[in-house]
């Protein structure tokens, strides 16, 4: 209980966090979320499919390089869930697997729409 | 400088790069361990690695430990990165041989200040190698000439007859001393005399290949060794030694002078099977007979040479040769 209060004390994206990462380099922040978007779909779909054959090992893979990218973005949420869910996979806690997905999966439905229009208001 | 970065995400590969080239270093990037250790055996490698803990064919530490076990190369400083926190992985990261690590998402300041450590414990591992290499040239050559000295030359020289009789192959060695060397140090001082063996140094060094060797044997005495050395040639090429000490003046700060230099030579192929000692004493009766010939010549030591002296007279004669 205590873990969610802190997850929804969060915001869902960090720009200001990123912006300091990329020492205010727009083009380089554009560079990176073109990159996320291409490797974030191919890989929570392979997690999906991992964790409906009940795959340990390449659950906590898959979620772990998604920890790592959805981390160095900003968006904290989405890692922490990311994160709890290499966790289970890893503690071999196939119970956990498909309700951590679904956790991770809503957190980045909340967070792609914001790069989304990050991307749009910074290409005009 | 260059640094290595080994990550097998492109979004964090991409970030780390940019943020080590805006402060200035030279980056390569890698996306799994093997790449990684690839890069870090090839020589000119970087000696600073960031290297992610979790990666394809061979994580970090697994790199880590496969620099490590190499014992000739230049050190390379590791950073390892890791989202992981626990004490236990943070242990097990540095015992694989990695100096540091940091978690993920980095912090640009800190992986910058990170890495300047880094910086500074190899500039102090290469002061460290240049004080190591200063004094082991000191203890191998002559101060003066920075020729090889007497007893890097008897290592070197027990090495090569080894080799030339395992090969069956003639090895040349000359004994060389300055003509009147004396007059030189007493007229115009030591500080002349050590500008006379300084030029001769070079000359002899210059007369020879790569791969021979010329050292200071003492004194006014000096060593050159021809190594697989023609037995045919090798007077021949004994005589051009010679000649380039005596066929221009040597320029010194109080003028120029004409000095040459007597040889004894010893081609290993005359002798057979002796010792070190046992052939140095008899290029050294040939030097002797090349100074009692008239100097500025050289005489070639053959075993028939040694029973038409006086084995009683030697060792004193050649004490007083000059």
């Amino acid at each position: 209980m205590k873990k969610k209060e802190e997850n929804l004390s969060e915001p869902v994206w960090n720009q200001a966090e990123l912006l300091d990462r990329v020492d205010h380099d727009q083009e380089l922040l554009r560079e990176l979320l073109t990159i996320f978007r291409t490797d974030f779909p191919r890989t929570i779909h392979s997690l999906e499919a991992a964790v409906a054959g009940g795959d340990l090992k390449n659950s906590a893979s898959l979620s772990h390089a998604l920890k790592g990218m959805l981390s160095n973005l900003g968006g904290r949420r989405a890692a922490a869930a990311a994160a709890r869910l290499e966790e289970s996979a890893s503690a071999g806690d196939k119970a956990s697997l498909k309700g951590g997905l679904d956790a991770l999966e809503l957190e980045a439905a909340s967070l792609l729409p914001e790069l989304d229009a990050y991307m749009t208001e910074v290409r005009r | 400088m260059k640094i290595l970065i080994a990550d097998d995400e492109a979004l964090s590969r991409r970030l780390l790069e940019s943020t080590l080239e805006r402060s200035g270093y030279e980056v390569i990037a890698v996306e799994d361990g093997k790449q990684a250790l690839d890069q870090l055996c090839k020589p000119g490698a970087p000696r600073l690695a960031l290297l992610d803990w979790v990666m394809p064919e061979l994580d970090g530490p697994g790199v880590c430990r496969a620099v490590r076990a190499r014992s000739d190369h230049p050190y390379v400083y590791m950073v390892l990165l890791t989202s992981k926190g626990s004490k236990e992985e943070t242990v097990l990261g540095l015992e694989s041989g990695a100096d540091d690590y940091l978690t993920k998402p980095f912090d640009p300041e800190e992986l910058r200040a990170r890495l300047r450590v880094g910086e500074r414990v190899l500039l102090l591992e290469d002061r460290l190698v240049e004080a190591r290499e200063n004094m082991r040239f000191r203890a191998t050559h002559d101060s003066l000439t920075s020729l090889l000295n007497r007893s890097a030359l008897m290592e070197l020289l027990v090495r090569e007859l080894h080799r030339s009789q395992r090969e069956k192959k003639s090895t040349a060695i000359l004994l060389g001393d300055v003509d009147h060397f004396k007059r030189v140090n007493d007229t115009l001082g030591h500080v002349i005399g050590d500008e006379v063996l300084i030029e001769i140094a070079s000359r002899l060094l210059d007369a020879v290949r790569s791969y021979d060797f010329v050292g200071r044997y003492g004194g006014e005495e000096f060593l050159v060794v021809l190594n697989s050395c023609d037995p045919n040639y090798a007077p021949g090429r004994a005589e051009q030694i010679r000649k380039s000490i005596s066929n221009r003046q040597i320029s010194t700060s109080k003028g120029p002078l004409s000095l040459t230099m007597s040889f004894g030579v010893l081609l290993t192929s005359d002798w057979g099977p002796r010792t070190v000692e046992e052939l140095l004493h008899e290029v050294d009766i040939a030097l002797y007979e090349a100074k009692a010939g008239g100097r500025d010549c050289l005489r070639i030591a053959k075993p028939a040479v040694k029973l038409e002296v006086s084995p009683a007279a030697l060792p004193q004669a050649v004490r007083r040769r000059r």
